[in-house]
This record gives C-alpha cells, sequence and structure tokens, in this order.
C-alpha cells in the first residue's frame, strides 16, 4: 500500500521539524508552564528507610505553617481510589500493589508517606520538613537476587518476594542436548538498575471543578489518553468528564507511558480542593522514586557443535520489580524470554523469567525494556568464540538468519519476517573496516595498548497489536481556506510525531507541507490513542493518516471531477490543485476553491459527497508486530590503569524499512544508542546495603556527557514492513543494541588478560577489578 | 511559627531581555524561578535544581551561568538574557537556534533552551573552535535525547556560519 | 528542590561583611560564587538563617602583580576571569592549567578563587594548587588582618583554618622563575566531574640538571589536598631524568590515611589512580622544565 497522494515530496525527506521553532525559542508548553489561578502546590513526604513500620504521622507543626493548605496522609487519599488499573495492562490481568500513599508499611527510601499542599512549593518543601513521622525500622530485602531465599517480605501477602513466572518448556527437556554437545559456554552476566531519566522530571497539573464534575489535567505524558481512562477509573468519575492536556512533554522514553502513585495522589486530592493543583518532581525525587529498569541477571547457556553451529540455547532471567512496579512486570516482562535466540538459527531451547520484589523503587518501562536478552545472548556469543578459538564475527555468520531464510520462527514461536540480520551485520562491518581493525589491534597489543571491537545484532518487534496499541486514529479537516489540519493522539515526547504526522498528511493528500498543521496531545480534541511506546507512532499514525487522507482525496477529487466536468480518474491533485489530466495549463481548481465548495456551495457538490471536507478514520493494524533489526559495532580503547574505557567508532546499520524522515531515525537511534553507552559505562541507581540509595543527584548519577559519546555512524539496510508505508517502528532499537556492543568491545580489548565481566556497569574501578580479578586467577592456575 | 522569608522580602532590579523590572523577592528566590514565575519567561528550564543539568542557563551580565545557583538578589542591577532574549523581534531564529534546527540538534527541546544559551555564550568567546572545543564546551549541559550528534553538528555549523557571515563582511 | 528560607546581606566592604559575620555567628554563611552552597542549599544538605553576599565587595577582586615575586588573586575573582588572564598564565602557569578542571564554563563564571579555597573541598583543584606552589592567603576578621600559608589552611574535608568571623580576601601566588615544570593530571568519571584522584606537579631545575624545588601535590585522595613531602625530599637533588616516574607515583600515594570510597572507586583503586596521575604529571612537569 503506497499512502501517498501522488509523489513523495516530503516522505523520505530531511524535512525541518515543526516543533523546532517554539522549542528552540523557549516557547513550548511543558507541564511546569501550565499557571492556574489559585493553583497550589504539592511536595511529597518521603521514607528515608528502606523498610520500616509507620506508627504515627503527625502534621500539625506542618500545618500551621503559613501558607500551608493541607497535608494529606494515607487514611485521607487512599480510600477515594475506586477502581485502580491500566488500559495498557488490561483490566484483568494481575497486577502489583500500587497505594497512593503509604499505610502501614513504607517499602524504599523514597516511598511517598504524606502530601504537603501550599500555596508555593518553597512552602510546601518548608512544611514537609515539618512532617513528623514514628517509624520503627524493620530488615529491608535490597538485594532482588537474594530476596527469593529471604526471611523478609516486601509485601506481606506475597511472603516468597515473587511477582511472578514465567517460561518455556523445561529446562530439563535440554539437558540430552547439553550433554551430548561437543562444547557448552555459559555465563551470568549482572545488569545494575538504571533507567530512562529524562530530562523532565515527571509533573502534573490537576484542577476539578466541583459543580460540573469537570476534571481537566495538563501532564507530561506519553499516552494522554491512558492517563484520562486512569483518572476516570480512579476518581469514579466519567470518561468523557475527565480532559487530559499534554503539548510538550520533555522526554519519556517508558518512563512517562503510565501514571504513578504520585499522580494518582495528585489526582485524588485535585478532587478535593478548590484550586488546581500542581506537583513538579524534582531531581531528587525522580531519581529516588521514578522507576529503575533492567537490574537483572541470567545465567545463559548454549551448545555448540564442532564448527560453532548453534545447537541450543537456555536462559534463567531473574529481574528486580522494585516494591512498586508500574505495571506489574511479568505481562511484558515475557519479551526477553521469547527474544532471546534472536537472529540466529537456534533449533531448540527455552528460558524462565522470574520477577522479584525488593526494597527498592520500582520497575518501569524503559525503552527497548527487554534489552536484557541481547545483553545476555551477544555477550555469550562472544565468550563462545573466545572459548571455541574462533573470531566472534565468524560465529556470528555461521549462525545468523538472512533475508533468504524468511519467513522463520525463533525456537518459542516468534514468527520473524521482513528483516535483514546479516545484511545490517555484513554492513556494519564493511563500514568499519572489520579486518582492518584486528590489524590495528595486534599492533597495539604490540605496544602495550588495548583496543577492542564488539558488536550485537537483535532482532526488534515494534508496533505490537496487543488490544491497547492495535489501533489509532486520525481526523483530517480541510479547513474552508483549504488549510488543513489532522488530529492525532499525539505523546510525543520528542519523537517528533508532529513533524512525522505532518508530512505523511501532505504526501497522502497531496498538498504543500506548509499548509499543514497538526493538534495533538488533547482527549477533548484529539481521536483516541495509545499515545507513543513500544515504537508503534511511526507504522500506526502512518496507517491512520493513509486511511484518511485516502477518504478525503476522493472526495476532493470527486468534488474537483464535477466542477471541471471530466471524470473522477481524469483529475489529478498535486500540491494542493486540482486539474484534468493531460490540461494543466488550464485554469483547475486550489483545494482552498474546493473546500469552499464543499462548506459553502453545498448544492454544488457532486450526489453522494457529504459536505464539508473533514474526516474520521481509525486503522486497525492486521500485524501482530512489525520486525524491525540492526546492528550495532563498536570500537574501544581500555587504559588497564585507571580502567578507563574509551569509545572510539560507533556503528550502526539499522532495517527499519523505508525512512519517513532520515534525519528523525538518526535522531532516534543516536538518543538510543547514547543512554546504551550511559547503561554500559557511567549511569547506576545504586543502593547500600541498608537499601539506601547512593546516586540520587546528577553528581553521582552519571549520564553521558557529549565527551563521553563518539561520532555514530549510521547505515542504512532497507526492507519493508507489510505494514503501511513498509514503515517500521524505530524509537527503541537505539537503547538495545548498544550496550552489549560496549561490553563486547570491553571484553574483547582486554581478553588478552584473560578477563571475564560479570557485572555492569563497566566502572573505571570495575574495569580494574576485573583486570586485577583475572590475573589472580591465572597467577593461580599458573 | 511565621515563615521568615514572607516578612523579609528586598527590592530588586534586573532587566531582562532587555526590559527593565523591578520586583520585591524573597531572598531563596532563585534566579530561576524569578524569571520563569515573576517574568513569565517559561524558557528556562529545570532539569535538576543542583547546578549540573544546564537546562536553566542563562546570560548574566553577558556570561552563562546556572539560572539555578543564582538567587535573584544576587542579579540586582544586572542584565540577564534567556532563550527567549536571543530571538529576533519578528521571532526569527538566531544564527544558533537555525543551526539546531538544520541539523537536528533537539528532540523533546527541555534542555534546548540550555543549549542555545550555552553555545550562544561559547561562540562568542570562542567563535573558531575546534571540534574537540566543542564537545568540551557542551559537558555542561545534559541531553538525553540527541546522544549529542546533532548538536555538536550544529554548534559546528554555527561557528563556521557565523566565520563565514565575518569573511564576507566588509573587510 | 528549593532552599529553605534565610536572610539576605549584601555587605558594601569587607570589613562590613566580617563585622556581619562576627555578630550573626554560625547561622551567617559567606556566599560567593555559590556554586558548591547553593546546591547544599537546594539539596537542604545545609541551612543558614543568614546569608552574606561578597559581591559588592569589588576590593576582594582582580589579578595583580605584587613586587617580582608574587600574583596576588582577590579572593572574589572569578575562575572565568583566572582562565582569561595572561598574568596568571604567564606567572602563575600551574593555576591557569587547573582552572579549566574545574566544573563546567558556566560554573567558572560564577565560581570564585576564594570560594573554591574556602570550601576545601579535598577533591578540588584549587587547595591542591595552592598547596603546591607554596601560596600565602590572606584573611580578614574584626580581629585585622593575617596571612595563613596553605600548609595550614586546610585543614579536613570542608573545613579550614577561617574561623567562623573570618573572610579570605586575597591569595598571594609565589612566582617560580628559572628552568620551571607544571603539570596537573586528573582524573574523573566525565569531563567537568570532581576528581577520582589528582596530582599536582612543580619542579625547577638548577644549572646542572638537579632539581632545586620539587612540589608534589594530591587531591582527591584524602580529607584534604596534601603534599608528598617525603617523595619531594627524596627528589631533591636528584637528576630527574633519572627518576621512575611510576615509581615516584607509588611513592608519593603510600601511606596515606583515610582515602574515600564510594560509588566512584575504593581506597585502593583512588590510590592507585593517584599514582598514576603522579607519574603522568612528573613527566610532563620535567619535559617542560627541560624543553620549555
Amino acid at each position: 500500500m503506497a499512502p501517498t497522494g501522488g509523489d513523495a515530496a516530503y516522505v523520505g525527506k530531511r524535512t525541518l521539524r515543526v516543533e523546532d521553532p517554539r522549542l528552540l525559542t523557549g516557547t513550548g508548553t511543558y507541564v511546569d508552564d501550565i499557571v492556574r489561578p489559585g493553583m497550589l502546590h504539592a511536595c511529597f513526604v518521603r521514607s528515608p528507610m528502606a523498610r520500616a513500620r509507620v506508627l504515627g504521622i503527625d502534621v500539625s507543626e506542618a500545618l500551621q505553617l503559613d501558607g500551608v493548605h493541607a497535608v494529606f496522609v494515607a487514611s485521607d487519599l487512599n480510600p477515594g481510589v475506586h477502581e485502580q488499573w491500566y488500559t495498557l495492562n488490561g483490566r484483568d490481568n494481575p497486577d502489583t500493589p500500587r497505594p497512593p500513599l503509604a499505610e502501614d508499611e513504607v517499602r524504599f527510601v523514597g516511598d511517598p508517606v504524606a502530601m504537603v499542599v501550599a500555596t508555593d512549593r518553597y512552602i510546601a518543601e518548608d512544611a514537609a520538613e515539618l512532617v513528623v513521622v514514628d517509624y520503627e525500622p524493620l530488615p529491608p530485602v535490597v538485594d532482588y537476587a537474594t530476596a527469593l531465599d529471604s526471611a523478609e517480605s516486601v509485601h506481606a501477602d506475597r511472603p516468597d518476594n515473587l511477582v511472578g513466572r514465567l517460561g518455556g518448556r523445561p529446562m530439563a527437556d535440554l539437558d540430552p542436548v547439553f550433554e551430548r554437545a561437543p562444547h557448552v559456554v555459559s555465563q551470568t552476566l549482572y545488569q545494575q538498575s538504571h533507567g530512562p531519566v529524562p530530562m523532565e522530571t515527571r509533573g502534573i497539573v490537576a484542577e476539578y471543578a466541583a459543580a460540573g464534575g469537570e476534571m481537566t489535567i495538563w501532564a507530561a505524558t506519553q499516552s494522554p489518553h491512558e492517563v484520562r481512562s486512569f483518572c476516570a477509573r480512579l476518581l469514579g468519575i466519567a470518561e468523557h468528564r475527565v480532559r487530559v492536556v499534554m503539548r510538550d512533554t520533555g522526554g519519556g522514553f517508558g518512563q512517562k507511558v503510565l501514571p504513578q502513585r504520585e499522580d494518582m495522589c495528585v489526582m485524588l486530592a485535585a478532587a478535593r480542593l478548590p484550586a488546581a493543583l500542581k506537583w513538579i518532581e524534582d531531581r531528587q525525587e525522580h531519581l529516588l522514586a521514578a522507576g529503575q529498569a533492567r537490574h537483572e541477571h541470567g545465567e545463559a547457556r548454549m551448545a555448540l557443535d564442532d564448527d560453532g553451529g548453534i545447537l541450543a540455547a537456555t536462559l534463567d532471567h531473574v529481574q528486580d520489580a522494585g516494591a512498586y512496579p508500574t505495571p506489574s512486570p511479568v505481562q511484558s516482562g515475557i519479551a526477553v524470554g521469547m527474544l532471546f535466540p534472536g537472529p540466529y538459527r537456534i533449533p531448540e531451547g527455552t528460558f524462565s523469567s522470574r520477577f522479584v520484589f525488593s526494597n527498592t523503587s520500582g520497575r518501569v518501562a524503559y525503552r527497548g525494556p527487554w534489552q536484557y536478552e541481547s545483553m545476555a545472548r551477544e555477550t555469550l556469543l562472544d565468550t563462545a568464540a573466545r572459548q571455541l578459538g574462533l573470531d566472534p564475527v565468524e560465529l556470528r555468520r555461521r549462525n545468523m538468519l538472512s533475508r533468504e531464510e524468511l519467513p522463520t520462527a525463533n525456537f518459542n514461536g516468534m514468527p520473524y519476517d521482513h528483516i535483514s540480520p546479516r545484511e545490517t551485520f555484513e554492513q556494519a562491518l564493511t563500514m568499519l573496516d572489520y579486518e582492518a581493525f584486528r590489524r590495528e589491534q595486534v599492533r597495539a597489543r604490540e605496544q602495550g595498548r588495548y583496543l577492542g571491537v564488539g558488536t550485537c545484532t537483535y532482532v526488534e518487534p515494534t508496533a505490537g497489536a496487543t488490544p491497547f496499541h492495535a489501533t489509532e486514529g486520525a481526523t483530517i479537516r480541510i479547513e474552508p481556506s483549504g488549510k488543513v489540519n489532522v488530529y492525532v493522539a499525539g505523546g510525543s515526547c520528542g519523537n517528533s510525531l508532529e513533524t512525522t504526522v505532518v508530512q505523511l498528511t501532505a504526501d497522502s493528500l497531496g498538498v504543500a507541507i506548509e499548509d499543514v498543521s497538526t493538534v495533538q496531545g488533547d482527549t477533548a480534541v484529539t481521536p483516541y490513542g495509545a499515545g507513543t511506546g513500544g515504537s508503534r507512532s511511526g507504522p500506526m499514525t502512518a496507517g491512520a493518516i493513509a486511511g484518511t487522507a485516502g477518504e478525503l482525496r476522493e472526495r476532493i477529487r470527486a468534488i474537483a471531477a464535477h466542477r471541471l466536468e471530466v471524470p473522477v480518474e481524469e483529475v489529478e491533485f498535486v500540491r494542493g490543485r486540482a486539474w484534468a489530466k493531460g490540461r494543466p495549463g488550464e485554469a483547475g481548481l486550489t483545494l482552498a476553491e474546493i473546500a469552499d465548495i464543499a462548506y459553502y456551495q453545498v448544492h454544488a457538490l457532486p450526489p453522494g459527497v457529504p459536505a464539508g471536507l473533514e474526516a474520521s478514520g481509525r486503522y486497525h493494524t492486521p500485524h501482530l508486530m512489525i520486525w524491525a533489526n540492526a546492528t550495532h559495532v563498536c570500537t574501544c580503547e581500555v587504559d588497564v590503569v585507571t580502567g578507563e574505557v574509551k569509545l572510539l567508532r560507533y556503528i550502526v546499520s539499522e532495517d527499519c524499512g523505508p525512512m519517513i524522515n532520515p534525519s528523525v531515525v538518526e535522531g532516534q537511534i543516536f538518543g538510543g544508542t547514547v543512554q546504551g553507552i550511559g547503561g554500559a559505562l557511567y549511569e547506576h541507581l545504586a543502593y547500600d546495603d541498608d537499601g539506601n540509595p547512593i546516586s540520587t543527584t546528577f553528581m553521582d548519577y552519571l549520564l553521558p556527557t557529549a565527551t563521553e559519546v563518539p561520532v555514530i555512524e549510521v547505515g542504512h539496510v532497507e526492507t519493508p514492513s507489510p505494514g503501511p508505508g513498509g514503515y517500521k517502528g524505530v524509537g527503541e532499537g537505539g537503547a538495545i543494541g548498544s550496550a552489549p556492543a560496549v561490553v563486547n568491545a570491553v571484553a574483547d580489548a582486554l581478553a588478552p588478560l584473560g578477563v571475564r565481566i560479570s557485572r555492569l556497569p563497566l566502572t573505571p574501578s570495575s574495569v580494574v577489578g576485573f583486570v586485577e580479578e583475572a590475573r589472580t586467577r591465572q597467577a593461580v592456575t599458573l | 511559627m511565621a515563615d521568615v522569608d514572607t516578612v523579609d522580602t528586598i527590592e530588586i532590579h534586573v532587566r531582562v531581555n532587555g526590559t527593565s523590572r523591578r520586583e520585591t523577592v524573597r531572598p531563596r528566590l532563585t534566579l530561576a524561578d524569578f524569571l520563569r514565575v515573576n517574568c513569565g519567561l517559561t524558557g528556562t528550564h529545570l532539569g535538576c535544581e543542583h547546578g549540573v543539568c544546564g537546562a536553566c542557563t542563562v546570560l548574566l551580565d553577558g556570561e552563562a551561568v546556572r539560572a539555578c545557583l543564582v538567587f535573584a538578589v544576587q542579579a540586582n542591577d544586572a542584565e540577564v538574557t534567556t532563550v527567549e532574549g536571543l530571538t529576533g523581534p519578528d521571532g526569527q531564529l538566531s544564527t544558533v537556534q537555525a543551526a539546531f534546527r538544520e541539523h537536528h540538534g533537539l528532540q523533546c527541546g527541555f534542555c534546548t533552551p540550555g543549549f542555545v544559551v550555552s553555545v550562544t555564550a561559547f561562540l562568542a568567546e570562542n567563535p573558531k573552535p575546534t571540534d574537540e572545543e566543542i564537545r568540551e564546551a557542551l559537558t555542561g549541559n545534559l541531553c538525553r535525547c540527541t546522544g549529542y550528534q546533532g548538536i555538536v553538528n550544529a554548534v559546528r555549523a554555527a561557528a563556521d556560519t557565523a566565520g563565514t557571515a565575518v569573511t564576507e563582511g566588509p573587510a | 528542590m528549593k532552599p529553605a528560607p534565610f536572610t539576605y546581606h549584601a555587605p558594601v566592604d569587607a570589613d562590613e561583611a566580617v563585622g556581619l559575620l562576627a555578630e550573626l555567628g554560625d547561622e551567617a554563611k559567606a556566599i560567593a560564587g555559590g556554586q558548591s552552597l547553593v546546591p547544599m542549599l537546594a539539596l537542604r544538605l545545609a541551612s543558614f538563617g543568614h546569608l552574606v553576599d561578597l559581591r559588592r565587595l569589588d576590593e576582594l577582586r582582580g589579578i595583580e602583580r605584587r613586587g617580582d615575586d608574587t600574583v596576588w588573586i582577590g579572593a572574589g575573582t572569578t575562575q572565568a576571569t583566572v582562565q582569561r588572564s595572561d598574568e596568571a598564565r604567564a606567572a602563575v602557569p600551574l593555576l591557569a592549567r587547573a582552572t579549566p578542571f574545574i566544573g563546567h564554563f558556566q560554573i567558572r563564571s560564577r565560581g570564585t578563587v576564594g570560594g573554591s579555597l574556602a570550601h576545601a573541598d579535598s577533591a578540588a583543584e584549587y587547595p591542591a594548587v595552592a598547596l603546591t606552589l607554596d601560596a600565602e592567603l590572606e584573611a580578614l576578621s574584626p580581629r585585622g588582618r593575617r596571612t595563613i600559608p596553605a600548609a595550614r589552611f586546610l585543614t579536613g574535608m570542608w573545613s579550614t583554618e577561617l574561623a567562623d568571623d573570618e573572610l579570605l580576601t586575597g591569595v598571594n601566588f609565589p612566582v617560580w622563575k628559572g628552568r620551571c615544570g607544571f603539570a596537573i593530571e586528573e582524573f574523573a568519571r566525565r569531563s567537568g566531574d570532581f576528581a577520582i584522584a589528582g596530582a599536582t606537579v612543580a619542579l625547577r631545575m638548577d644549572g646542572d640538571g638537579h632539581l632545586d624545588r620539587c612540589a608534589i601535590g594530591l587531591f582527591g585522595l584524602g580529607p584534604t589536598a596534601v603534599r608528598a613531602r617525603d617523595t619531594e625530599a627524596a627528589l631533591l637533588g636528584s637528576d630527574p631524568l633519572e627518576a621512575d616516574a611510576e615509581e615516584i607515583g607509588r611513592s608519593a600515594t603510600e601511606g596515606l590515611g583515610s582515602v574515600p570510597s564510594d560509588l566512584h572507586g575504593s581506597a585502593p583503586y583512588r590510590t592507585r589512580v593517584g599514582a598514576a596521575m603522579v607519574a603522568r604529571a612528573w613527566r610532563r612537569a620535567v619535559q617542560e622544565a627541560l624543553h620549555g
């Protein structure tokens, strides 16, 4: 299906973004920019202990402070909860506990126990310091890895601390293969807790008009309609009485897909306050309580034959859910195991995943939430190559799928098609000149310098058809002046969704891009939609716009044909002008003239054509998912004295099908890649043994800066998907492929020293630790 | 207990983007909050409020500073330029702003005002930077979307554009 | 993340400032550039009833050559001013070279020389530079002026010889002349972060190519910046070309008490990095002394 009307004038081009002028001049509208009459400000009192019984809360002194409006505790707000579940997860799927404020027990440092409401945030913080909470400390369950064996429970009704488990066939089924295999390689790699950390923290403004029973919410969100449905259910008011507005959201990366406990508190409190209530999370709160991700380990095993052919693979995976995950990790968590086989021919295998409560910040979604499948597999492949004495590239070449072998399914039954793993792999290696790098590496080693190269090739399901995500709507209204507005649900957090939609609409209708504007992120105005997430916006909005614009385009041509007195088939409509085929010189009709007929000369419309030029459509994807793939290749130098890892070259070869806007595609890859680099080398939401977080400022939680990041080179391979326009999602992939490639590069650099990497992140001190450990190990064996 | 800073306020005079403002403020009000709340200039963003992320960077008497680490009272009698003040009177983008757009140097836009202000100050002091100097100069601002690729390219382009303008000008 | 309330004072001269500090006692804190203080206030790790702002104290700003042997730098001089100063670059090269390591340029446009010294963070560059060059610090209190040698100034993590009502007004940096070499090396997680470990080296060679002055400073490796005095003493009179830089690094970092341990590195790791930084700084300083 070609969703374009006439030539693609804008799709595929590096169209300048329509969002940029306002964002560059400081005139965007983020949630903290919202000011309402009499607006009040919230600040949370948070637990300083990882686990404690709450014996009492004294708010009297706080209430006496000038400017303090109210102090809410759990008994004030929690009974107001009517119904609490996420559309994304579904009503009937098992979920984890989620009280707005902590009740009898606090379960992590940062757990909200009270909410102060005051005339401004300064005073609210003063008052929060005056709230006295009487805690009785309890022994916390800090380390998820030992939580299953702990005598203590994070939630009393889950005594074993197990949120849930998922898996394929029994591990024991594979025993015969592993027993017979000439080579078995296994390793356990621990990945540290880190997270999305958008530059804009969480935030919400809620204003309730009691007389009319109307709630208006401004939120930093990826999914305004999810916020609306959630709020309506929470407060027990009708969905159409809730309006959620978001214009600009300062990054989401999965973190802002779902409302969390603090948002619930603001919604519940706003319904009882005379004015709007604003909560803007500060950075310390964010690093304490906005959630963590990627905190997991797994024992990965592979059986190989003498030629390096993979016979079987298994993964025994355990992930930290924290105290209050958003949502339950069990449903989405299965992806780690399902995708573990990756782009390789692996005849059989299985996995097990367990999700475990701990007294730490709750798990949230983070861009490519199943990234550990690649981390476990790709690092294991490099270990296998070293064990077998093969070059890791050669080992992959012997096992990696190429286009000709498709369609196929991995051993978990995931059906792969329209992907090009081997092609991206070869393209990336060519861009690097892999052989030349290996020669350089040999020379460097002779000089006592440690250079390394690492790769990661992955396949990724995008635009998945879960019930919430399977449809997307678009409304296109051509105004009487001929100017076009396209309405979609929105939820853009930097994903360039406005530009994407404008490009697609201009081409689908056949009008000039300057004549198209878009309205997004207001549930009162736009079609219903699930927002951004799951790398869905490109393919899904393309489907919605293609269908809706196609309908309008037919109407435009019918009106023009009627006026020009030619058959419809003879009407050309390009760049907002219609004329009879073969007679472009003759006076045709502009879109404004056609719109004038549609709105004001209804009698002149052809029979059967409705008045006006507005259409709405909803695309329902017939595809369970749309596969995308990429290869990341990274080279580095490691200083074995300080442990510093310096990235030298970074290459991504990707296949997202045809690109709607190459700048946007590359921008998504760049950003995701650097988040992965951060995860591999810098970022760590660390806790001490008592459950105290020790990286709650940007001086300790280290985001990469411009000097930690190399130039990223991008190559494109284009395999159209079966979806609209052949497009695929591209939002998440960069964050999947990068960390494993970096880890492999470091391991490769240090391979001559016998280094084995078992824990992340690869900080300078941990790299030195691995080098020392290898020296000790080898000294013992010698 | 009374809130001490409601009684203890100070009158200050600040020129913000060329406009003279006289305001009575509490001493603990940060310059960032003064600009956002008192002046309604919401382009100055708060990303960390402890001086690391750079989203609140403004020019104070011409020098780039963290507006979260300056109290409004400390800007008394000073000249402040925010991102809003870098744009031309009809909304035309400055050289730096235009380069960011041209090179996809922004995505969510939250860190962007801080980058634009920092880069403006940096190029004023070092109009012909090396690539290495550009990266070093950008380390005082954090971005979570772009991986800095588009930003580095934008600064390079802005420097080159400005350099060209100089050489093409009257000799 | 908003600071607790305080009363603000903006004295017009140093005498008024120290008068206020004396009058207000430990409820008061002087604020210069505020680049270390304000984050602590914002995080409510610290709060003070009174802030005494030094912004109007013009007498505290400036970089002046005082006689042949000294450069005076006012305590209120910003790090950005030091970075732009030809005088500082020519006469106190180690100070000039240390400056770009301090935070980011947006920090240096507010941060001051005196603020950095008085804050006395153990991982900060300026205290190590002052210590290495044997700078003398000028202080003013209601009791009058006094001069404090850098070696006596740093008394612990975030603590100095300054009394509560005493203000740092300036620093006299000795101008080292002759065949000198100066170097600073530090290792940080990211550009602009506090150093995991760092080292400063200043040395001078006599006509025969032997060391007749030598100073090695360490920072980030204890509660305060320190000098490796035993190592220095052993090196005096030697030919620097015959010295083993790695051995100097090891010796300089030997026997350090209370090296910090945190998320970014254990004490042994920091010590190892410190030794490497000494070695690197040593080599560069020697090269400069030999070849200019």
